[in-house]
């Protein structure tokens, strides 16, 4: 099953985050919950976590991008 | 508000007057068994105040990290940590080292340590007199956002300062709280599955002189205040601790309890054993 791996809509959805890190690479096997990557404002880290256990199949958005809260940030392919 | 009695600063600034309701459910601290932290009765919660008192930061850190793993496990109530720190600059998520003006050899004589940390943000320093508040809270339970999150520990730092009778405001697009143009507090956070941690520090009575060594949260030359500053004098580290609690229970809806790290991590590691 597939998952999309999207920002967290823990902050207004107008908000606007800059990807800074991705934690785990393309093949990387992950549990549920697992940290992904982060992604931040001025002043707010938020980290994006695994929906489920399986390998991160695709990175959409790359270290630097500016993206809204909410936006797929890659897919994880569940096991 | 009463004034008038001798505090730290000759200022009452009247902690001690409000008398939250309090409830006590089991022992207070573990939650496992009932899907998440017990909202109380009155829709307060019950947590945990553990003041870590002058810490380096990294075991400060780490300790911050493992109540966070116990939060998002559901093992764990929520939880305040209070730290003071030997001096550093810490660098958040979206800062560079350039803002750091000193060289290398300039901060080791100075002993000044410098780390990159998860918050969001930029430069800043930490050092005694400077009080770091990190609340380990749980955004869905306290009814925010993470950006309101943010604001709202804005709100807390300035009710606690107007308090000494220092008015302070917001800046919008500067997050932190500033006494006219200098900036007294700074606001700072991470949040993982809805939980929160990093939070606020306030310049109680820090060494100011540490911040013109950096361009404090990427700002060239911003100044940068403290109570003593304004006051000509600091209300003791006490006392804050005591003013923030209140207006940090009463703007969070929670009653919290002291408890020492070592009594902590004998429930962490008692609730690991037996789950």
């Amino acid at each position: 099953m597939r998952y999309d791996i999207e920002i967290p809509p823990t902050a207004d959805g107008a908000l606007e985050v800059t990807i800074v890190s991705w934690i785990k690479k393309v093949g990387d096997q992950v549990s549920k919950g697992e940290d992904l990557a982060e992604a931040t404002t001025e002043k707010i880290t938020l980290y994006v976590t695994a929906p489920a256990q399986g390998t991160l199949s695709e990175i959409s958005v790359e270290v630097g991008s500016k993206v809204k809260v909410g936006t797929v940030i890659g897919v994880l392919e569940g096991i | 508000m009463r004034r008038g009695s001798l505090s730290g600063v000759g200022i009452d600034p009247g902690w001690g007057e409000t008398r939250w309701k309090k409830f006590v459910v089991g022992d207070g601290l573990c939650f496992s068994g009932c899907g998440g932290w017990m909202m109380m009765a009155a829709g307060e919660q019950s947590g945990l105040w553990l003041d870590l008192g002058v810490m380096p930061y990294v075991p400060a850190f780490e300790i911050q990290d493992r109540i966070l793993r116990a939060r998002v496990e559901g093992r764990l109530a929520p939880t305040v940590i209070l730290q003071e720190n030997p001096p550093i600059f810490t660098i958040g998520r979206s800062g560079s080292r350039n803002n750091i003006l000193s060289s290398a050899e300039e901060l080791q004589n100075l002993g000044i340590d410098v780390l990159e940390v998860n918050r969001g943000g930029d430069v800043t320093y930490h050092g005694p007199g400077q009080l770091v508040v990190s609340p380990l809270l749980y955004l869905g339970d306290v009814g925010l956002n993470a950006n309101q999150y943010l604001h709202r520990l804005e709100d807390v730092l300035i009710e606690f300062l107007a308090h000494y009778d220092i008015l302070t405001h917001k800046k919008e697009d500067y997050p932190g709280v500033w006494y006219g143009e200098s900036k007294i507090a700074s606001v700072g956070i991470a949040v993982k599955h809805g939980f929160t941690f990093h939070g606020l520090s306030l310049n109680v009575d820090p060494n100011l002189d540490a911040f013109n060594l950096i361009n404090p949260c990427g700002v060239r030359m911003m100044p940068v205040s403290s109570i003593r500053q304004i006051l000509g004098q600091a209300p003791p580290m006490g006392e804050v601790k005591t003013g923030l609690k209140e207006i940090l229970e009463k703007s969070f809806d929670m009653e919290t309890r002291n408890i020492s790290w070592p009594d902590l991590l004998k429930h962490l590691e008692r609730d690991l054993c037996n789950p």
